[in-house]
């Protein structure tokens, strides 16, 4: 099978001009989005051509072990990334978010690549980290989400959460409106997603894989796997990591600790 | 018998109230009196711990409030805040049935006919529990959650100016009611008849003194 056309270096440059039509707009109400919007096309240029350029090696060597620390380190930076967009303080939280993005990246992987794909050796370059890369930055987005809606509404609603607990809640009681609550604002995007998904989106796994000369059908079907992983992946992840971080965020009667927060614990 | 031993609460540096002792027989109705600001309804969070940075004890007869026995101590007790947000809740129903599907509290779970008296009682209307939280008013939701509190059957109730978002027919008929109840009852208030209806005060406009009246 023929795979996709490559695209020159002076026409990637071509194509970086359609970057002029944000910009533009940008400019013209004034929203003081255009160096943001540089900026972050610029760092996207420069890590996307360094993964290119590591995966080329990680994919030529094959290595179980270089695997494994390629996807270790994806999780660190995605540890660290939900814990900085959620504002909450790295120090408490770092190893609950890594702990729980960990669990459920592994049982995922195993279950999907081992028994579902049937790979002899999950561990191969060409499958385990693509997949690992899908899962963890799909479930990012939704693990902030969740993280956020989870720790600012209980301190919003400070009073309902301790008005349970004087009124006989187990802590688990006391957190499920909270859980439900998060769990409602991070999958209810998902869902919606899911539900056109093919109608008016095509998503960027099968397009890729089509566009890499794979048939269609085959393609479609990675695409169906690959959603259910993401919604799987993501609700142990949120969930492990409400689970963990618990420990750290609650004093001994229960309260929430005000310390928690980036901007109040300095 | 409900004990308090030299309470005091900071913030920010400034003295709220200081070596607040007070004892509290059961069944005894409690008064919480002080100008806005001087601590109320800070006492409260500190009978049920949710001041961290409060110093002294609290007991429950012989038991000290500590992280080991707060969830027995709130599994004895009922408490109605005085900001009634409870946005987290979606409807009125599911505020109203939350603290009966407490394992603690499910044995307590009330059926339609209490449900009703008890709204009767309290002087809401039969279709409450139908209605979206955000429809019904501050004083219907106090006297819902004191109604609540009531069919909790606790020993010990915690209510946060139980009487500020009512109007005078319902503060008679609240305070005459929660009176005649056997549980300790400590309120923090300004609410003038709800104060004389209480056996004890505690004033913290004058550092916490405590009146048996």
């Amino acid at each position: 099978m023929k795979g996709a056309i490559d695209i020159g270096w002076m026409k990637l440059l071509a194509g970086y001009l359609l970057l002029l039509i944000p910009v533009v707009f940008f400019r013209i109400y004034r929203t003081g989005l255009v160096r943001p919007t540089l900026v972050a096309v610029g760092r996207m240029t420069v890590q996307l051509l360094l993964v290119g350029l590591y995966l080329e090696y990680i994919f030529r060597w094959d290595n179980p072990w270089i695997n494994g620390l390629w996807v270790l380190v994806m999780t660190v930076v995605s540890s660290y990334t939900v814990i900085r967009r959620t504002g909450l303080r790295l120090r408490l939280f770092l190893w609950s978010v890594f702990g729980a993005t960990m669990i459920s990246i592994v049982l995922i992987d195993f279950y999907f690549l081992g028994f579902v794909i049937g790979l002899k050796n999950i561990w191969t370059a060409r499958y385990f980290i693509p997949v690992t890369g899908m899962l963890l930055g799909n479930s990012l987005k939704n693990v902030i989400i969740a993280l956020d809606a989870f720790y600012r509404r209980i301190d919003e609603e400070e009073t309902s959460y301790r008005w349970q607990l004087a009124n006989g809640a187990e802590h688990n009681e006391a957190l499920l409106p909270f859980v439900q609550q998060a769990l409602r604002k991070a999958f209810n995007p998902l869902i919606a997603t899911t539900a056109v998904m093919g109608l008016i989106s095509l998503p960027g796994m099968m397009t890729g894989q089509i566009l890499g000369g794979s048939n269609p059908l085959t393609a479609v079907k990675y695409q169906i796997m690959i959603l259910l992983v993401i919604f799987s992946s993501t609700i142990l992840n949120v969930w492990l990591t409400i689970r963990f971080s618990r420990r750290v965020a609650f004093d001994g009667m229960l309260n929430l600790r005000k310390d928690i927060f980036e901007e109040r614990g300095k | 018998m409900i004990r308090l031993e030299n309470i005091g609460l900071h913030f920010d540096g400034k003295q709220i109230f200081d070596g607040l002792s007070a004892r509290i027989p059961a069944g005894a109705k409690v008064a919480v009196k002080g100008e806005s600001g001087s601590g109320k309804s800070s006492l409260l969070r500190i009978l049920l711990g949710f001041e961290p940075s409060a110093n002294g004890k609290v007991y429950y007869d012989d038991t000290p409030l500590i992280p080991a026995t707060a969830g027995l101590i709130r599994s004895r007790t009922a408490y109605v805040p005085q900001d009634l947000g409870f946005t987290v809740f979606r409807t009125t129903r599911e505020l109203f049935y939350t603290p009966f599907r407490f394992k603690t509290n499910r044995r307590l779970m009330p059926d339609k006919e209490k449900v009703a008296e008890i709204l009767e009682q309290f002087a809401l209307p039969a279709d409450i529990l139908e209605r979206g939280i955000k429809a019904i008013s501050g004083g219907q939701k106090q006297r819902l959650l004191l109604a609540q509190a009531v069919l909790l059957e606790k020993p010990v109730l915690l209510l946060d100016e139980p009487t500020s978002a009512l109007d005078e027919a319902n503060r008679v008929r609240v305070a005459e009611y929660i009176m005649q109840l056997p549980a300790t009852v400590i309120a923090a208030t300004h609410d003038d008849r709800w104060i004389r209806l209480s056996d004890m005060l505690i004033d913290l406009d004058e550092q916490g003194k405590t009146l048996a009246k």
